[in-house]
C-alpha cells in the first residue's frame, strides 16, 4: 500500500510542477530561518563549547540598592568586594569566578592603533570555563595573585597583531599597559567568554577596584551538579537579604539573582532585576509563540493549496472510498503524501540552513560565530518539518475525507 | 441476496427538496443479472448508489447477504463495500496518476493481503478481460474499450459477489460495448450477481430481470 501511496504522490507531485515549486520554495525557506534560528539559540544557550559546563554555572550580574523608602536606587555591576567577600565564603558553590565585562582598549601594535575587547579576570574563571588553549597556557592562581602583567589573546587577535609569528611570548600594549602574551586561546562568541584579550584582574591600573561594591565585575558561580543550582539561588538570594553596604544610611536594601544564561537574556528584556523570577519561562513561550507564529502563516498557505490540490483528486477519493477506502485510511494517505513533501523541502531547508550558517560565519557579520548544525538541531528540523507536514495535511486530509463516495465521485467536491 | 425495504431518498438543496427516490421495495437475488431501466433524472443512478451503499437512504432499510445495514459509520461500510461489490462506472474512473495493474490491485489494497498475492490476483483479473500485455500501461494509453475492461478487471479483482455497472456501455461504440456485455453476462454465468443501469433496451434484455423506474417509483 505504501508504494502505491509513494507512485500517486511522485506523479502528483511531477505532474503540478508549479504547485511542487511553490509548496517545496515555501518549506525550504520557513525551515532555513527556523533551523538557523534554532542553531544560535542553541548556541546561546545550550552547554557547548567554551562554556559547556553551563548547566552547573550561574552568573550574577547585577546589583540592586535601594535607600530606605525607595527615595534612590541603583542598578549596576557587581564590584570586586562583593564577590571577595560576599559571593566567594557561599557554602553551595565550588568555585566562583570574578571577570570584568569586555572593555574597549586601544592596543598599539607598531605603527597601528587597534581597538580591542579586553576582560579582567581571576583565576578561577578558567578553571569554570572550557577554553581550548591554542597555544602556551592561561594564567594560573600565581599570575593572578602576584598581579602578573601577562595576556591571553583569541586566535583571530592573535592572528591580527603577529602576523605570521607566534603570539606567545611577544608584547602588547593595551590601554597603556604592556602584557607578556603567555597564550592564544580558540574565538569563541559566548556571553561569558567572549573577548579579544584577557588579562588577570589584578593587573587592574588602580586597586580602588578591591574596595567597591558596584564596579564592572560580574561572578561565575559553579556548583557541583547541574541539581545544586537551586541552592546557589536561594544561598545568593539570602546574601543579598545580609549585605552590609560601607554607607548604610545610603542603601539599606539589596537585591541580586543567580541566573541561568536564559535567566541573564529574560531579565535584560523584561527588565526584572528587582524580582527572583527573571521572566524566562515568559520569554521561552514568546519564542515558541512566534516559532509557532511563523511556522503557521506558511502552514496556513500550504492548507489553501493542498485543499485545492486534494479536491482536484475527488475522482480518485471517490474510486478508494468506493472500493473500501475508509476516511481514516485516505487521511492517512494523503498525509504521507504531505510529509513526504515536507521532509523532503525539510532536507533541502536543512541544506540550505547549513549554507547559510556558514556564510554568516565566514561574512564575519556576527564576529567569532561559530555555529553547526549539530545533531539537536538537525532532530529539531526534523520534528518541525513533520509538524509542518501535519499542519498543512491533516485540514485539507481531514475536509476531503468527510466526502461522501458519490459527491466525490461527481467531482461536486 | 440484496433486499431495499421502503427505500425514499431525497436531496436538498438550497431551499429546494428534490425527491429522488419514494418507497423503494427491491430484492436481488444471488446469481441475477438485473437491469434498472429508465429516463434520465428518474433515480436509476441514485438507486444503484444506495444498494452498492455508495450513498445513504432517507427512509427505509437495505439488507445484505439477510443483514440489514443499520449502521452507515464510515469504516463498516467501507468494509462491506470492498468485501461485497465491485463498481463499473460509464466514465471508468481510472486513476490516470497509475499503471494498469496498480489500478486493478487497487481494491485489494484495503484487505490484508500480502504484495505479491495482490499483484497475482491484478495479475490475474487483467488476463481474465484479455489485458495481459497492457499492465504496465497507463489509462490514457488505451483506448476507451480498454479502459472499461481495466475498470471490469478492477471490479472484479476482489472477487466479489455483486458487481454494479453504471451505464457501463455508454462512452463506448456499439463493437465496444458488445464487448464489455458479453464480459459482464460470462461473469454472471460464473455466478457473480450483476446489477446494471442502462438506457439500452437491447442489452437490458440480455439480462434476467428488467426494473423500471419512473419517478423516483419503481414501475412494472
Amino acid at each position: 500500500m505504501f508504494k502505491n501511496y509513494l507512485i500517486t504522490a511522485y506523479k502528483v507531485y511531477t505532474r503540478r510542477k508549479l504547485f511542487t515549486a511553490i509548496n517545496l520554495t515555501c518549506i525550504t525557506l520557513t525551515l532555513m530561518v527556523l533551523m538557523v534560528v534554532t542553531a544560535l539559540l542553541q548556541n546561546a544557550f545550550y552547554p557547548s563549547g567554551v562554556e559547556g559546563r553551563s548547566d552547573r554555572f550561574l552568573q550574577v550580574t547585577t546589583l540592586v540598592a535601594e535607600s530606605e523608602g525607595r527615595n534612590s536606587v541603583r542598578t549596576g555591576p557587581l564590584g570586586y568586594k562583593l564577590i571577595d567577600q560576599y559571593l566567594r565564603p557561599m557554602k553551595s558553590v565550588q568555585l566562583v569566578a570574578a571577570v570584568s565585562s569586555p572593555r574597549t582598549v586601544s592596543v598599539y601594535q607598531d605603527d597601528r592603533v587597534s581597538e580591542l575587547m579586553l576582560r579582567r579576570a581571576d583565576a578561577e574563571y578558567w578553571q569554570i570555563l572550557d577554553f581550548k588553549v591554542l597555544e602556551g597556557s592561561v594564567p594560573s592562581a600565581e599570575d593572578v595573585e602576584q598581579g602578573r602583567f601577562v595576556a591571553v589573546l583569541n586566535a583571530s587577535t592573535a592572528a591580527r597583531l603577529y602576523p605570521g609569528i607566534a603570539a606567545t611570548g611577544q608584547q602588547l600594549n593595551a590601554g597603556g599597559q604592556t602584557f607578556k602574551v603567555i597564550g592564544v586561546v580558540e574565538d569563541t562568541l559566548q556571553l561569558n567568554s567572549y573577548s579579544d584579550i584577557w588579562v588577570p584582574v589584578t593587573t587592574d591600573p588602580s586597586s580602588e577596584y578591591r574596595s567597591q561594591m558596584f564596579g564592572d565585575f560580574f561572578a561565575l558561580l559553579l556548583a557541583d551538579r547541574p541539581a545544586q543550582l537551586p541552592l546557589i539561588q536561594a544561598e545568593v538570594a539570602e546574601v543579598a537579604r545580609n549585605l552590609q553596604f560601607d554607607d548604610p544610611k545610603q542603601w539599606n536594601l539589596a537585591l541580586m539573582w543567580a541566573d541561568s544564561k536564559l535567566d541573564f537574556f529574560a531579565r535584560g528584556l523584561f527588565r526584572t532585576e528587582r524580582e527572583a523570577d527573571s521572566g524566562a519561562g515568559l520569554m521561552l513561550a514568546l519564542i515558541a509563540g512566534l516559532m509557532i507564529l511563523f511556522m503557521l502563516l506558511p502552514a496556513l498557505n500550504l492548507v489553501n493549496l493542498n485543499s485545492g490540490r486534494i479536491l482536484e483528486r475527488s475522482s480518485e477519493i471517490g474510486v478508494r472510498k468506493a472500493f473500501g477506502a475508509s476516511s481514516r485510511t485516505l487521511v492517512i494517505q494523503f498525509v504521507i503524501e504531505n510529509v513526504l513533501l515536507c521532509l523532503f523541502g525539510g532536507l533541502l531547508g536543512l541544506i540550505a540552513a547549513i549554507a547559510a550558517l556558514s556564510w554568516l560565519e565566514q561574512s564575519g557579520l556576527i564576529p567569532y560565530l561559530k555555529v553547526n548544525i549539530n545533531l539537536a538541531v538537525f532532530f529539531c528540523g526534523l520534528a518541525i518539518t513533520l509538524l509542518f507536514g501535519l499542519l498543512s495535511g491533516v485540514i485539507p486530509a481531514w475536509k476531503m475525507s468527510r466526502l461522501h463516495p458519490v459527491q466525490a465521485l461527481k467531482g461536486a467536491a | 441476496m440484496i433486499r431495499l425495504e421502503n427505500i425514499s431518498k431525497t436531496y436538498q438543496t438550497d431551499k429546494v427538496e428534490t425527491l429522488a427516490l419514494k418507497d423503494i421495495n427491491l430484492h436481488v437475488p444471488k446469481g441475477e443479472f438485473l437491469s434498472i431501466m429508465g429516463p434520465s433524472g428518474c433515480g436509476k443512478s441514485t438507486l444503484l448508489n444506495l444498494i452498492g451503499l455508495l450513498d445513504q437512504p432517507g427512509a427505509g432499510t437495505i439488507s445484505v447477504d439477510g443483514a440489514a445495514v443499520k449502521s452507515y459509520r464510515d469504516k463498516d461500510v467501507a468494509r462491506l463495500r470492498n468485501q461485497t461489490f465491485g463498481f463499473i462506472f460509464q466514465s471508468f474512473h481510472l486513476i490516470n496518476d497509475l499503471q494498469v495493474i496498480d489500478n486493478v490491485e487497487l481494491p485489494l489494497l484495503y484487505r490484508s493481503l500480502a504484495a505479491g498475492e495482490r499483484r497475482r490476483r491484478a495479475r490475474e483479473a487483467l488476463e481474465r478481460v484479455g489485458l495481459g500485455a497492457r499492465m504496465e500501461h497507463y489509462p490514457n494509453q488505451l483506448s476507451g474499450g480498454q479502459q472499461q475492461r481495466v475498470a471490469i478487471a478492477r471490479a472484479i479483482v476482489g472477487r466479489p459477489q455483486v458487481l454494479l455497472a453504471d451505464e457501463p456501455t455508454g462512452n463506448l461504440d456499439s463493437q465496444m460495448g458488445g464487448e464489455v456485455m458479453d464480459l459482464l453476462l460470462r461473469l454472471n454465468a460464473e455466478g457473480t450477481t450483476v446489477v446494471m443501469v442502462t438506457h439500452d433496451e437491447r442489452e437490458a434484455k440480455r439480462g434476467s430481470k428488467i426494473v423500471r423506474v419512473f419517478d423516483g417509483q419503481l414501475v412494472n
